[in-house]
């Protein structure tokens, strides 16, 4: 099948690898950066070994949960570091190298800036170095975990950049917000949100104001607050109580000339009454001090955990959460005042997450990433490859509403076409921008006999009868000497029902 | 090679559309408002002071005062707002009607509990399964359903089609189609359809509805569309939707429901009137409708366009001129069958304290929704089972159907 490739000599090789890397279409930078961080490991290894056995390997289904997939040789790098030590690693994300990937995220300004200075940039760049940054990241980084509960919380407070100003102002919540209190204690983290420019804009919060005795409140934060954020719909609140955290939270605000879209606080703007908030009386005077009492109560609320506790199972062991599993992570959640490692750590090593293996349908965000990190791909994630994700529904800081993409699988199987299509162009390297060595990984497998054993690597697992078969089938019917018939076989195996899964 | 591939494809296409195009089969249409829109703008109640002293930045001038920016008047109670004026046609000539104050009794104020709930036609904590338009498809007994017997415009299927045998989420038909490396994709379908014929959970009907769609858009895709009677569709994907809509109905292909939304009318803050943005929204959702009516005209027996939303807004404006979740809201229905040019569903008054509804403020719902749409289903799509597509619930005759 390569027999082609491996008759060429060595000089012939490295002129044609030379042509190869002119014709991607990445700036002389980004070539730089490539070479860099394959020298730094970013790259197939040589060998990679693959799980053959008849059930997803445990190994392989904790980097399909807690990681977006293994790259080529994670897999025998866990089973060498054993899954207890990779997950205390994984919770300590400051404590694992990545130069490597900082090296291709790190060089988009507008993730650095405050929102004032992002008003300084065009839309379309500011809506693009986002995006690219944040596929780069869940593709490259080694603090896997940590970027998934990016994805994670990125839902949960969702904010869509197409909303009025979010596109200047989500940059900074991305890196104040959502990342600086990924792996942290939830309060912070919602504590951060409730004066986050792009969440005050986003939910009205800023316009929330009491000038005059008959200004009335606007409740949208307040609302989804209570029903998204932290107690869940069912979390036993009422519309009064929606009515009086709008009043707590009167008076924040966002600066229009100097320094614009800093937040302050106008307490000439601010309900200054007395109020209750799910029976707690906040006596009047409290200014803006109200806000760090709504975050308190609500955060400290019985149903927050249990809600936290069920979307957290529901991301990394069923669509169906276990009850059982909820009541122990929400327990934690108690017990911990809602340290994000403290429930990972339950969910992780618990025996539910163990034999929950292949039950969850990948989004198309995990989808891609998945695809790029078992191709071993180099990307720098320009415009084509996020058209992809906008195409299969899951475009980036683009989710309309405030509930964030959902979890389950139903609402993403419609979509199935767009995957092969995904799969196929990956496998043939014509997703533009992206480059991927197929053959190199088909050596790593030790598969250039019969590319179908390249399936395990994938999929962790032998694989189904059915898809072995219909593999098999295909590579009889065509000539895998030809290129485009094994990357056919390839985007086979990406399109295949059991990668569609994790 | 490939024409005999291509050649295959469609002769498989057209004998089994011969098989399953019913041309008598009518096209359920639903237009869902996302995001709750305050419809108390669009059809107005000029008639009732409380209109104009509870929304003293945002009301629109009574059609009295004339001009272009005033409100349209269609009796003497209700008007149009200005921007709805592709529609004052349709409405004219009885095509289009309206139920005042419909709505559910969900009273969470959430958009999406209270689109759920509306989505799935069920009343307030009562779970029924699936969506009423899924529901609805399955009582019809039809003898096979096809990728194309329902269709949701967009990347994903809403929940009113939940429980049908097969959907499609698409933009339009030129995207359904699969590129494969080596340029003849014979041997990855079959592939496909070992993997995904055998076993494979959630994933075999999703994966066997889109071989089977691939198969049948071959067939449609040979020709280019044009819409009839001039009639031009807004440039944008509210506009194009709607296009493939009456595309896929005069393909005759079997098309029994199409769900496309319309977003963006959450109007915390500074919602406008005449202009602004709800009035965008407003102009876009007319202008789209009145393309679809024409494109349509010669087909105009066999579809039935939906309006609806999850939730009407609060009679009164807010303090950041805008308006929060109310309840009642103006349904509106569009087709030959349609009892149209009126006003349906009794005018409840703009009352400020209503105690008994979700806090103060919402427009009190006199028509359940569930019977406007049962009206729908079992006088012009030809539900013989209505109880099955909302067990339990005794509907009210509305008299949006003629």
């Amino acid at each position: 099948m390569k027999g082609t490739a491996m008759k060429l000599s060595r000089r012939a090789l490295i002129k044609a690898s030379a042509l190869a890397a002119g014709a991607l279409p990445f700036t002389g930078c980004e070539r730089i950066i490539s070479d860099v961080t394959r020298r730094m490991g970013q790259t197939i290894p040589d060998r990679v070994s693959a799980a053959k056995g008849k059930d997803i390997d445990a190994d392989f289904h904790l980097l399909s949960r807690a990681a977006y997939g293994p790259w080529p040789g994670d897999l025998d790098h866990l089973r060498e570091t054993g899954q207890e030590r990779w997950i205390e690693e994984q919770l300590r994300p400051e404590s694992i190298d990545d130069t490597a990937c900082d090296l291709r995220a790190r060089r988009f300004e507008t993730l650095h800036h405050d929102p004032g200075t992002c008003y300084e940039y065009k839309k379309p760049v500011l809506r693009e170095e986002i995006a690219r940054h944040t596929l780069l990241r869940a593709i490259y980084s080694r603090r896997q975990l940590f970027e998934v509960m990016v994805s994670f919380w990125t839902d949960h407070l969702n904010i869509d950049m197409e909303k009025g100003d979010c596109i200047y102002l989500k940059p900074a919540d991305d890196r104040l917000v959502i990342r600086a209190h990924a792996l942290g204690r939830f309060r912070d983290l919602i504590r951060a949100s409730a004066t986050s420019p792009a969440m005050l804009v986003y939910l009205d919060g800023k316009e929330n104001k009491k000038a005059a005795p008959d200004d009335v409140p606007n409740e949208n934060y307040a609302r989804e607050l209570l029903e998204l954020h932290t107690l869940g719909v069912h979390g036993g609140y009422t519309q009064q109580d929606v009515c009086e955290i709008a009043r707590c939270l009167t008076g924040w605000r966002l600066r229009t000339k100097w320094r614009k879209g800093a937040v302050y606080f106008d307490p000439s703007l601010h309900d200054d009454g007395e109020k209750t908030v799910l029976g707690h009386r906040l006596p009047s005077g409290g200014g803006e001090s109200d806000l760090d009492r709504v975050v308190d109560i609500v955060c400290s609320h019985p149903s927050t955990a249990r809600y936290i506790a069920t979307k957290l199972v529901r991301r990394f062991v069923s669509d169906d959460p276990p009850a059982p599993l909820v009541e122990r992570v929400a327990t934690v959640f108690t017990q911990t005042e809602g340290d994000t490692k403290s429930l990972l750590r339950a969910i992780l090593t618990s025996e539910e997450f163990k034999v929950s293996k292949g039950a969850k349908l990948k989004r198309p965000f995990h989808f891609i990433v998945s695809c790029l990190r078992s191709m071993g791909a180099d990307t720098h994630a320009h415009a084509q490859l996020i058209e992809y994700l906008t195409r299969m529904g899951q475009g980036l800081f683009q989710y309309p509403t405030p509930d964030g993409y959902p979890d389950e699988a139903a609402p993403w199987l419609g979509a199935m076409l767009w995957r092969w299509n995904f799969a196929f162009a990956l496998a043939a390297g014509q997703v533009p921008s992206v480059s991927v060595s197929l053959d190199r990984l088909i050596d790593a497998m030790g598969a250039s006999d019969n590319p179908v054993e390249l399936l395990p690597h994938f999929i962790g697992h032998r694989g189904a009868a059915s898809e072995i078969h219909a593999l098999e089938h295909y590579a009889a019917s065509r000539a895998l000497t030809d290129d485009r018939n094994r990357a056919e076989l390839a985007g086979l195996i990406l399109a295949s029902p059991a990668f569609q899964r994790y | 090679m490939k024409p005999s591939r291509r050649g295959f494809l469609r002769q498989m296409f057209l004998t089994n559309e011969a098989v399953t195009a019913d041309q008598g089969a009518k096209t359920l249409v639903c237009v869902f408002l996302r995001g709750g829109a305050d419809t108390l703008n669009m059809v107005i109640p000029y008639g009732d002071d409380q209109y104009f002293r509870l929304r003293p930045t945002l009301s629109i001038a009574p059609p009295s005062k004339g001009g272009s920016d005033a409100a349209i008047r269609l009796d003497d109670f209700y008007a149009f707002h200005p921007r709805l004026r592709p529609l004052y046609p349709l409405f004219e000539e009885g095509r289009l009607g309206i139920v005042q104050a419909a709505g559910s009794d969900n009273t969470t104020g959430s958009h999406f509990e209270a689109q759920d709930q509306m989505e799935h036609g069920e009343a307030m904590g009562k779970t029924i399964g699936g969506g009423w338009i899924g529901r609805h498809l399955r009582a019809m007994k039809r003898k096979e359903s096809t990728p194309l017997s329902a269709v949701a415009i967009g990347p994903a299927v809403p929940e009113s089609l939940r429980g049908a045998r097969q959907v499609s989420a698409i933009n339009s038909l030129d995207e359904i189609q699969i590129n494969t490396p080596s340029g003849d994709p014979t041997s990855a379908l079959l592939a496909l359809s070992a993997m995904y014929g055998a076993d494979a959970g959630i994933l075999s009907q999703p994966g066997r509805m889109t071989l089977d769609l691939l198969h049948r858009v071959e067939g449609l895709r040979a020709s280019e569309y044009k819409a009839a009677n001039d009639a031009e569709y807004p440039a944008d994907e509210f506009g194009s939707g709607l296009r493939e809509i009456a595309r896929l109905i005069k393909a005759g292909v079997g098309l029994e429901a199409a769900c496309i939304d319309l977003g963006g009318w959450d109007t915390h803050f500074f919602q406008g009137a005449v202009d602004g943005l709800q009035a965008e929204n407003i102009n876009l959702l007319a202008r789209g409708l009145a393309a679809f009516d024409a494109d349509m005209k010669n087909h105009r027996d066999r579809v039935i366009v939906l309006v609806m939303t999850e939730f009407g807004r609060r009679i009164y404006e807010n303090g950041s001129l805008g308006t929060d979740h109310g309840r009642g809201f103006a349904m509106m229905a569009m087709g030959s069958r349609v009892n149209g040019g009126k006003i349906h569903g009794r005018w409840p008054g703009l009352e400020e304290d209503e105690k008994e509804i979700l806090g103060p403020g919402g427009l009190r719902i006199t028509t359940d929704y569930r019977s406007a749409l049962a009206e729908v289903l079992t006088r012009v799509m030809g539900n013989k089972d209505i109880d099955k597509v909302f067990p339990g619930f005794d509907p009210q005759p509305v008299g949006l159907i003629g």
